[in-house]
């Protein structure tokens, strides 16, 4: 294995490689985190082999703190439970562990996005006569609204980064009060029940944040993207005030894990 | 001593009427009773209404073949086989589907309730979402919320305020207890007691919320046997009602220890019944031109099969090519 804690140069690794080792620096050690299926996956577990080894890991289908040895495909395969601390239902994940608070961070995917993050994994279009319909929530809306920090995974495209959505799967930092449907902060509908929110979304370009009113902004760009063609890629006005630098690339020791230890196989990697 | 009440793969299909409210064991991809499903579509089964936690490829079976005419869920796809649900997605956009949408945390209330005869479970998960917009209850557009429908709530969810703590508004989700529970196990025991090897899901609610418990499972095994170990059994003999011993009925989804998801065959499915013309070619070959589980076994071939068998170390296979390398 290559050992070298050097950044790799651009052209020595793809997208995928840098959005993995990206995902993976928003775990912190020790953290409780719920990950959704796809490339959360792959970023916790190189969180894991790299500077997290004491995060724990929960998937939606009931395992609670898996060491999986082979990478699974879906959140409730067989892979996930190897060396699991326990083993529960949906009923253990989504309650006795994510209504309990145990959940430091959420680490999930998602279909279009807006400024306050918002998030649909639903339907494109109007609900009632939709042109699309994707998978629905899942545990999406769940994970978000209950872990203390939340970090979302996408493609970097101008028709995923929305000012409006066409369907709130998933709840940003303003959200629908009901019955009414009128926009309000987050910690108006939560009150007591709040304990975060979305934190960061990483992409095939650039990692955002979101400021102290809730509204996201450019943080850092990837190496090979400038500012100017991340803003092109964005559907809403985008703060750029506050970026901080480029985003660092994967290290070579990183580089050697994702492709020999997380994902040999070849699930995302290609 | 109980003893089980012991059916056939077809006989099992054959109770389930038109119109019925089915819920069903596993998670995506995992321990779905497949078999059964697919008897369904061979004896024509219509205007089906699912509750589902979330879907899976079960699912789209059904979908697909004209069998549903409500879907409720969370979600409904093959995770990385096979992202979305490709044929409700056809149904729902072409209205010949009514779909309702929740979260999994909601789902999960739902059955919860159902599970322990309650009428509603607190939640303040997914709150602020359109989920919850009454102008997307399309159960409630559809007229399925007069209370003419048992197995249809008068409300979507209700927002209360808590009297108790003060700790402010959060929801309340209505109990769901479907008519009948597919299950699938990969034992059961001689008197009936069920377990399952990995995730419980919500095996268990399902079982416990459903009117009617049907059970398919790899291998009937003596009830001693299970006694041995209490703790890792799932359900006892008195909540089930009928048990069906149909090997590999979960094939292309996955029993831990017993076989994994056959990846090639989801993915396919995913990439080749996106058009309704598709999807009849694909049933065709795979539901329609064969006539039990043991031809449709045959067809898929003892390498196939051998391939997907699970480590009894690991509880899934070592030699099935999931990915591109």
């Amino acid at each position: 294995m290559n050992a070298s804690n050097e950044y790799a140069k651009v052209g020595e690794f793809k997208p995928i490689d840098l959005l993995a080792a990206a995902g993976a620096r928003e775990v912190n050690d020790g953290d409780v985190v719920f990950a959704g299926t796809g490339l959360p996956m792959l970023a916790i577990t190189l969180a894991q082999y790299t500077h997290a080894p004491n995060s724990r890991c929960i998937y939606e289908a009931g395992s609670i703190d898996g060491r999986p040895i082979d990478l699974p495909t879906s959140v409730g395969d067989a892979r996930c439970c190897y060396q699991c601390a326990k083993a529960g239902g949906l009923y253990e994940a989504f309650y006795g562990q994510l209504h309990s608070g145990y959940v430091d961070l959420g680490f999930l995917g998602g279909a279009e996005i807006d400024k306050y993050g918002n998030l649909n994994t639903t339907v494109i279009g109007d609900y009632n006569s939709p042109k699309v319909r994707f998978t629905g929530s899942g545990g999406n809306a769940d994970i978000n609204s209950y872990a203390t920090r939340t970090v979302f995974i996408m493609n970097q495209e101008k028709r995923r980064f929305r000012e409006k959505i066409d369907y709130v799967t998933s709840p940003g930092w303003r959200v629908k009060k009901w019955p009414t449907g009128e926009w309000v902060p987050r910690r108006e509908v939560y009150g007591k029940f709040f304990r975060g929110g979305p934190t960061a979304v990483i992409t095939d370009m650039a990692v955002f944040r979101f400021d102290e009113e809730g509204l996201m902004y450019l943080d850092t760009v990837h190496p090979g993207f400038t500012v100017e063609d991340v803003k092109a890629n964005v559907g809403f006005d985008l703060n750029v005030s506050r970026v901080s630098g480029e985003t660092k690339p994967p290290t070579y020791h990183e580089l050697d894990l994702l492709y020999k230890k997380v994902d040999p196989e070849g699930i995302f990697l290609p | 001593m109980s003893t089980i009440n012991e059916i056939s793969l077809k006989e099992a299909a054959g109770l389930i009427q038109d119109g019925d409210c089915i819920a069903f064991s596993g998670f995506t991809i995992w321990r779905r009773p497949v078999a059964l499903c697919y008897e369904m579509v061979r004896q024509g089964k219509k205007n089906l209404h699912l509750f589902e936690v979330q879907g899976g490829f079960h699912s789209e079976v059904l979908i697909g073949a004209g069998c549903v005419k409500m879907w409720e869920g969370s979600w409904i796809g093959q995770e990385l086989l096979g992202k979305t649900g490709v044929n409700l997605s056809r149904k729902q956009c072409g209205g010949e589907v009514i779909v309702d949408d929740y979260s999994h945390g909601h789902a999960v209330a739902r059955i919860q309730a159902g599970a322990i005869g309650v009428p509603f479970f607190p939640t303040a998960l997914a709150m602020g979402t359109d989920i919850l917009n009454p102008e997307y209850d399309g159960f409630a557009r559809a007229g399925q919320r007069d209370g003419s429908n048992p197995y249809v709530a008068r409300k979507k969810y209700e927002i209360v305020k808590d009297s108790f703590y003060d700790m402010g508004e959060l929801l309340l989700m209505p109990a769901i207890n479907p008519k009948v529970a597919l299950v699938y196990a990969p034992m059961v025991g001689t008197e009936g007691t069920v377990r399952v090897l990995a995730q419980s899901y919500n095996d268990s609610d399902v079982i416990k919320a459903a009117e009617t418990v049907i059970v398919i499972c790899e291998e009937i095994v003596p009830d001693e046997y299970l006694r041995r170990e209490p703790t890792q059994n799932l359900a006892t003999g008195y909540e089930i009602d009928y048990v069906v011993k149909c090997p590999w009925a979960a094939h292309p989804t996955g029993s831990q220890y017993y076989y994994d998801t056959d990846a090639d065959f989801l993915r396919y499915f995913n990439a080749n019944t996106r058009t309704q013309e598709q999807f009849d070619k694909w049933a065709d070959e795979w539901i329609f031109s064969v006539d039990s589980h043991e031809e449709y076994l045959e067809k898929l071939g003892v390498k196939r099969i051998e391939m997907l068998r699970a480590s009894q170390a690991l509880g899934y296979s070592t030699r099935v090519k999931r990915g591109m390398r």
